[in-house]
């Protein structure tokens, strides 16, 4: 083995075969449903069929006696065991009282407020008598009015979801300077204004919650497929009584795809944990794909007024968003900030944007609760302000990149505040810019346009050119690292796996520490009596738990150092290591690095500590998209899409490159094809199935022209990464619509192709196209 | 109970099932054959994906009973002891996967279509996939993946069975 060549070929950088794919592509993955306790017993819910009812009675006699059934709960069951409700939202109102929820529990008590909300639980000892004995529960409702639109939520008379909120909003925030904007719009040349559908999405990891729950030893173990081990072990504790924190252990394994929708406890987490406690026996829950459609938390859904003041030149001069979030039923902290904070903080993105009048309205109805979905409030944000760039340019008739450089914030303006009071600590957009327009040919555009136009297609281009924000803004990660004699290194973190390939990544920036091949170190995840943190969201995992990583793994070294020091009878500082080798400088004695572990107490060295970073990163990008519509069906299709994306330091270039490029078919989907609809009247969900909503599929678009730029790195870490798990996603939804509007208006629509609002699909387009119907506005405040 | 006998994976089972015991929970449940996935109640997703005598089947929609007398081949029979199957390895070389769910059925079908169309331009790969579902990688890599292993398969006739027995 040439180590030093190992290094070089498998360290950060270097396109390396992932760790986690052999057992993946064998079906050797460890699924929380692949595996089973002994004694397995399986919980089935039986689920609201009614948006708001109360409830009245609940006859579980029939249920109970089925064979196979072990035990049937009700939410009264839960409550008169000391089971608590979940955190509310937090925030305010705008009336100054705190955020307003209903009580969030495991199961419905008195009152369900969405459909699919879990209403009784019944523990089998197959999952198929569960679900049987939870069909013969009767259940006897009363129904109330459901209302599912935020505006008539808000109104007199609607609808009230709890006691604290007659207005049924959850919790307000406003932003900026309302005065200086509106001072700002009355003197401005041009005025733009754009109301806009943010629509609700269901996130869709291919794998269904599922959670299975036992005792062993007297403690309660979890395990499940979530991207927050340590947030699941504090909900768990704050719910369930009399649970203190060395009595409950988390664990998760493979986890198939996030997406911000594994993060934290669910309720039916918590009934799952209080039977499996109850009973003393091993308790299941895998969900339907229904159920997640049902109640996994959705994302986006905001509707918002943006309007835009500009000079006569296009400089902007002010930025009014007034948007109202659709939140759900039982709003909770996250859903809330995602809308009325974490958008806002990106809302001026690249731009040099001083005034600002944001108000944000978090408002519940009788949905599934909101939570976050890929990109999480900067999605929202992006699309409003590239909409309305393009407007502008429209408005101006200017080329739509051209007013974006008049107001880019330049690099010697770095590090730059925003109006949020966000500070960018780098970030050269202009050359991202350029890069892009380069990359995608934009200055040949009208040669392509005229090509499709002869094929009887109408062609359209779109440019988004963004920033957005990463980190949860939880800076710390911890990292254990343990050098043991058989010849492993086992790092051992608190973020978790969920397809990003976070350990592949890890193994490279260690492979950089230590110089040993790849295969010679393993990442641990997924257990709280391991390590605890935040875990991952918010694209923060490399560039804070591999900053945590890199610092802890030169820790090792060093300590390492001293003990090889001891072992050879020498001095630390004629010491040195290179590639899992101590040497004595300028001698042939030596001692090798897991030799060394062999030689220490339980044959292992061992380290641990925590690294902390200076902020969240600003990764940025320029994407543009062109598009061809047919005109006949309406139909659109991607047919070009390039990007080039700030990144700062690449550690896995493949990974990185699957990240935005998948993440990109994701931001695709929303704009053509993915909306979660019910039914305003009944509360109805109609798009509750694979066969109803519509996810990306295979045939769609696959020619992506990715490039990184590498050459910003970020400064307030040491690795100089910037999040990339959600930049592909916030970029592509602005850049396909901003297309499809520009082949409409082209085609002789104007600025009226603005109303149209997302998912574009062929019907939508064709109604836009031949009948010039458009959206009506959805913005209707009362 | 209907007692069936059936080959999983070249090994013959006899087993007593339910009638209405679906087929991907025979192979996950008393046969302990994980690999294969369940992502969805309405056959959309394509995450079960088998083979049933040749044939790509989504393995909740397949009674049991159904697949009495046949020959069953898992994700779990594609890789040759350490030896991944080309489809797998095309899945690793061109990063055709991130979380994995959906891995082990895109590699069933894949392995279906390939019996097939040894060399499928990528409008048929992508028609052979359309009833497999992924959310992670916007099927870029896995295209490829399909394609890469394609062409391996068509350079070495001989390569693994498995998988190729339609």
């Amino acid at each position: 083995m040439n180590a030093p060549l190992e290094a070089g070929r498998f360290g950060s950088g270097q396109a390396i075969s992932r760790v986690e794919d052999p057992a993946l592509v064998t079906g050797r993955g460890q699924f929380t449903d692949d595996i089973d306790e002994p004694g397995q017993t399986h919980l089935a819910f039986l689920r609201s069929p009614y948006a708001h009812a109360s409830i009245s009675r609940i006859d579980t006699e029939t249920a109970a006696a089925m064979p196979g059934v072990l035990a049937v709960y009700t939410g009264a069951d839960l409550v008169s065991a000391g089971v608590k409700a979940m955190p509310g939202p937090g925030f305010a109102r705008p009336d100054g009282q705190p955020g307003a929820s209903a009580p969030r529990r495991a199961l419905a008590f008195e009152r369900v407020r969405f459909v699919g909300e879990a209403v009784v639980a019944v523990v089998a000892d197959s999952r198929a008598a569960a679900r049987a004995a939870a069909e013969a529960v009767w259940v006897d409702y009363d129904e109330l009015p459901a209302v599912t639109d935020v505006f008539a939520a808000m109104k007199p008379g609607a609808p009230q979801l709890c006691e604290a909120a007659p207005d049924n909003i959850a919790a307000a925030m406003n932003h900026g300077d309302a005065k200086a904007t509106a001072d700002a719009f009355a003197s401005a040349a041009h005025k733009i204004t754009l109301d806009l559908h943010n629509q609700r999405l269901a996130p869709s990891p291919i794998e269904p919650r599922c959670t299975n729950a036992w005792m062993a030893d007297g403690r309660l173990t979890v395990r499940l497929s979530s991207q927050m081990p340590t947030g699941v072990r504090t909900g768990l504790m704050a719910a369930l009584p009399d649970l203190a924190e060395a009595q409950v252990r988390v664990l998760v394994g493979d986890v198939g795809g996030g997406f911000g929708m594994k993060t934290g406890l669910y309720p039916e987490d918590l009934a799952v944990a209080f039977a499996a406690r109850q009973l003393g026996k091993p308790v299941k829950w895998r969900a339907d794909r229904l159920e997640e459609f049902l109640s996994a938390v959705h994302g986006r859904d905001v509707t918002s007024r943006a309007e835009l003041a500009l000079d006569a030149q296009g400089k902007v001069l002010a930025l009014r968003v007034h948007g109202v979030a659709n939140v759900g039923a039982y709003p909770t902290g996250t859903g809330v900030a995602i809308q009325v904070l974490i958008g806002p903080w990106v809302g001026t993105s690249i731009y040099d944007i001083r005034t600002v009048d944001m108000r944000f309205t978090a408002v519940m109805t009788n949905t599934a609760t909101t939570g976050a979905y890929r990109g999480a409030g900067r999605p929202e944000a992006i699309y409003i302000i590239e909409r309305l760039m393009d407007a502008a340019a429209r408005e101006l008739k200017l080329d739509p990149a051209e007013l974006r450089r008049r107001n880019l914030i330049q690099p010697e303006q770095m590090p730059y505040t925003n109006p949020l009071g966000q500070v960018y600590d780098s970030g050269e957009f202009g050359k991202i810019l350029d890069a892009g327009l380069a990359l995608a040919d934009w200055d040949g555009f009208e040669h392509r346009r005229a090509e499709s136009k002869a094929r009887g297609q109408l062609r359209g281009r779109g440019l988004a050119s963004f920033l957005e924000w990463t980190g949860g803004n939880v800076f710390e990660e911890f990292v254990a690292v343990r050098v043991a004699a058989d010849g492993f290194i086992e790092l051992t973190s608190a973020t978790q796996a969920m397809g990003q390939g976070i350990a592949t990544s890890y193994v490279q920036l260690a492979v950089d520490v230590f110089g040993v091949p790849p295969d010679r170190i393993r990442v641990l995840q997924g257990d709280t009596d391991r390590a605890n943190g935040f875990g991952s969201a918010g694209s923060r995992s490399l560039f804070t738990g591999g900053t945590a990583v890199s610092v802890v793994s030169q820790k090792t070294v060093d300590e390492a150092k001293q003990l090889a020091a001891q072992a050879l009878e020498a001095s630390a500082t004629d010491i040195e290591y290179q590639a899992g080798r101590f040497n004595v400088v300028g001698t042939d004695m030596g001692i090798g690095l897991f030799e060394l572990a062999a030689k220490q107490p339980e044959a292992s060295i061992r380290v641990q500590g925590s690294a902390k970073v200076g902020g969240p990163t600003w990764p940025n990008a320029c994407h543009v998209c062109e598009v061809e519509i047919d005109p006949a069906t309406g139909e659109v299709a991607v047919v070009a899409y390039a990007s080039v994306n700030d990144i700062g330091r690449v550690i896995s270039p493949t990974i990185v490159r699957g990240q935005i490029e998948g993440g990109a078919v994701q931001g695709l989907g929303q704009a053509l094809c993915e909306r979660v609809a019910y039914d305003s009247e009944s509360g109805q969900l109609q798009s509750a199935s694979l066969m109803d909503y519509a996810l990306p599929h295979a045939d769609g678009f696959l020619d992506f022209k990715t490039v990184f730029d590498t050459s910003v790195p970020c400064k307030t870490n040491p690795l100089g990464v910037k999040g990339v798990g959600e930049l592909g996603t916030i970029g592509a939804t602005p850049a396909v619509v901003n297309a499809v509007i520009d082949a409409l208006d082209t085609f002789g629509l104007g600025r009226d192709a603005e109303a149209i609002q997302m998912p574009m699909t062929s019907e939508r387009v064709w109604r836009a196209l031949h009948l010039r119907q458009l959206d009506p506005s959805p913005y209707r405040p009362s | 109970m209907n007692n069936i006998s059936l080959r999983v994976n070249g090994q013959p089972k006899a087993l007593a099932v339910e009638p209405q015991t679906l087929l991907v929970d025979l192979l996950r449940g008393p046969l302990g054959l994980t690999g294969t996935h369940v992502g969805c109640d309405t056959s959309q997703c394509g995450a079960c994906t088998v083979l049933l005598n040749g044939e790509s089947v989504k393995s909740c929609s397949v009674l049991a009973v159904q697949a009495d007398g046949g020959e069953v081949t898992t994700i779990e029979a594609m890789a040759q002891g350490d030896s991944l199957h080309p489809i797998q390895q095309a899945f690793v070389d061109c990063h055709g996967l991130q979380c994995g769910f959906c891995t082990p059925g895109m590699v069933m079908s894949a392995a279906c279509l390939l019996a097939k169309t040894p060399q499928p331009d990528d409008a048929q790969i992508a028609h052979a996939l359309e009833g497999n579902l992924c959310r992670c990688t916007g099927y870029v890599n896995i295209v490829a993946a399909v394609r890469q292993a394609a062409e391996t398969m068509s350079a070495q006739p001989q390569g693994p069975a498995a998988g190729a027995r339609a």
